[in-house]
């Protein structure tokens, strides 16, 4: 199997990211390659942006044109927990039935942050084998801490593996394990005494995980080739607004942390296209009242985009003035699929990722 | 008050709006955020002598919290900086969650009679930090920790002392979301949503602008062209505002409904650019929110 090109967008919340990543992955499609698109912003817009449905598998999307393949893959947030577990203990059916039971794993499953990250990612893994795809987007959720999941494998596989699981797990095996004892150590007597019973199931629950840390490791091999190879590319979703500025600042810093720097930033709705129609109507005199409050209000809002937009990239520029700024229209439209549709004919992506 | 919503729905805005009407009505107010403090920072340039910022971050929260549970700093120390726990805690999100609470709880504590406002993490389900105090005291049965989560219940999430709004926007899908997460927190959390606070609703038309624009549309020539350009745009904007109106009738007003009357719903409108935390406060004043 050939390694899929990689393409990760991240970003804060409300700037549009699903909307950038879907047009990107449509006009990757429309020049004939074969596409996945992940979306794990649990907000389920893609699904409304794309038609795509919740579920474990990845579905056929339709395209414009061309002659590539657009898949979608959307999981279920409420599922996360259950598929991750069944993807780690996929050789030990056993140990899904004692997790099940574990009163720690219970209250997890009602919902872990980190956890539907990893599932998709290994979802991913699946659907990229399956469909044969050479393009995966990958719409990371509405959030700062968006790529933190990224190291989480990692330092699960190192606490598995670590002094700390042995001894995890050997607490549950103790038998007076409810009251703390002489044979234990400091600690461990302090720990049971904060946690009372539930320090039995903190320990199973180390014991089960403690098994299949060969598949952490995995994990941590999946996650690391798709997002974490040099050739992996990053690209950033902002709106002309300082929240989403320091967000996307904020992001720069934590992907430096993994040693990976964003290929451009794409900043939605910069602007709204010249209006050539307004102009003749302004100069017109046959104008109702009506008509001439609308103009004023569409050149008023112009302006204001255009000079957020200025702000936006003029402070952008200073700080980071080897990033390459991407600025795409505002696009009104009532169905959201109009937008993406329209946004992959302005992106035309794969001539953007040339010109770099 | 926990002001909590998505992220980007312009939750921090109507925090900060919230914490400079209380700020300005009682004289003395608190706002709190999570994280490295930036939003306070860029929202409070001119902050009034009555309002206090506090920041409190996640990352340093459990070892400051878990001081109230082992007794002192030291022995929470111990039991936790070490070589076992320090990578446990980074890998479970609860642990921190916990820690998180506490800090807040101790916030209000130390403030009373004054309002404070919580600009709650924008996480996916930022719900499950409501919850996560009665989860542990049923987790636990008994013990420290347990004695924690049951103080963070009476003194801080129970319906004596906390209110909570959600921010939201006028779309179909995050309205939907966004009334699931009102039901959990009123079946798990155990308190109900005070108020909505739609945010960016779309102005109305001005009234016949768009009947001017279809019958101006039929005259020839270039006019006639730019009038259908603007009738085609106008029907866009009609129809998203169409959408939208629709969208709150049938879930938020219904809502509502169920409720008895008034769910405490405020509209804020839709501007080219978001508006400042004084304009939200204004605007939440006007509308009964504040």
């Amino acid at each position: 199997m050939n390694h899929p090109e990689v393409i990760v967008c991240v970003g804060g919340g409300g700037v549009g990211k699903t909307t950038a990543s879907a047009a990107i992955a449509l006009s990757l499609a429309n020049s004939g390659r074969r596409v996945l698109i992940v979306s794990i912003d649990p907000a389920r817009r893609l699904a409304d942006a794309m038609g795509v449905e919740l579920g474990t598998q990845a579905r056929a999307l339709s395209l414009d044109s061309g002659s590539g393949q657009l898949y979608g893959l959307m999981p279920n947030p409420d599922d996360a927990l259950r598929t991750f577990v069944e993807f780690l203990f996929e050789e030990e059916p056993a140990a899904v039935e004692r997790l099940l039971q574990n009163r720690l794993y219970q209250v997890l499953e009602a919902a872990v942050p980190g956890i539907h990250e990893l599932a998709a990612i290994s979802l991913t893994w699946r659907a990229i084998v399956e469909h044969e795809v050479d393009a995966v987007v990958i719409d990371t959720a509405p959030s700062r801490n968006a790529v933190d999941f990224i190291s989480y494998p990692k330092s699960l596989a190192k606490l598995l593996g670590g002094r700390a699981v042995g001894w995890m797990a050997a607490i549950g095996k103790r038998t007076s394990i409810v009251s703390p004892d002489d044979r234990m150590g400091r600690v461990e007597q302090l720990l049971v005494r904060a946690l009372g019973p539930v320090a039995r199931d903190v320990a199973g629950l180390f014991a089960e995980m403690a098994r299949v840390r060969k598949r952490f490791i995995l994990l941590n091999e999946h996650t690391s080739k798709l997002l974490l190879r040099p050739e992996t590319r990053y690209f950033l979703v902002a709106s002309s607004t300082a929240a989403a500025r320091d967000d996307v600042g904020y992001l720069i810093k934590k992907l430096g942390k993994l040693d990976m720097t964003p290929q451009a930033i794409l900043l939605n709705s910069a602007f709204v296209p010249e209006r050539e129609w307004a102009h003749v109507l302004e100069a017109a005199s046959v104008t109702t009242a009506a008509i001439d409050e609308v103009l004023s209000t569409l050149t008023l809002d112009r302006e204001a985009r255009q000079r957020a937009t200025a702000r936006f990239t003029k402070d952008f520029s200073k700080r980071y003035p080897n990033l390459p700024q991407v600025l795409l229209p505002f696009v009104e439209a009532v169905e959201p699929r109009s937008i993406v549709h329209a946004l992959a004919q302005y992106l035309d992506f794969p001539a953007l990722v040339a010109s770099r | 008050m926990f002001v909590t919503g998505k992220g980007g729905v312009g939750k921090t805005t109507v925090a900060v709006g919230l914490a400079l009407a209380a700020a300005e009505a009682d004289g003395e107010a608190v706002y709190v955020e999570f994280g490295d403090g930036a939003s306070g920072r860029r929202l409070l340039r001119n902050r009034p002598n009555g309002l206090e910022c506090v920041v409190i971050d996640p990352s340093r929260a459990v070892v400051k919290a878990a001081a109230s549970v082992f007794g002192s700093t030291m022995l929470a120390k111990v039991a936790l900086d070490n070589f076992a726990m320090r990578p446990l805690i980074r890998a479970a999100p609860a642990i921190r969650e916990l820690g998180v609470l506490e800090l807040a709880r101790q916030v209000v504590e130390k403030h009373p009679g004054k309002r404070v406002v919580f600009d709650m993490p924008a996480t996916g389900h930022s719900v499950a930090w409501l919850k996560v105090a009665r989860q542990g005291r049923e987790l636990t049965g008994r013990g420290p920790v347990h004695d924690l989560c049951a103080r963070l219940e009476e003194e801080l999430i129970s319906p004596r002392h906390a209110s909570i709004v959600v921010v939201t926007l006028p779309e179909r899908l995050v309205l939907w979301e966004t009334l699931s997460l009102c039901d959990t927190v009123e079946k798990e959390v155990g308190l109900s949503v005070d108020r909505l606070v739609v945010n960016r609703v779309p102005h109305a038309l001005p009234a016949g602008a768009l009947d001017d624009a279809l019958l101006l549309s039929k005259s020839p020539g270039p006019i006639g062209e730019a009038a259908q350009e603007l009738a085609a745009l106008l029907c866009v904007r009609d129809a998203i505002r169409e959408q939208v109106m629709q969208a709150l009738d049938d879930t938020v007003h219904r809502y509502g409904e169920e409720r008895g009357g008034d769910a405490g719903l405020t509209l804020l409108p839709l501007a080219a650019k978001d508006p400042t935390a004084a304009t939200a406060a204004g605007g939440l004043r006007s509308a009964g929110a504040a």
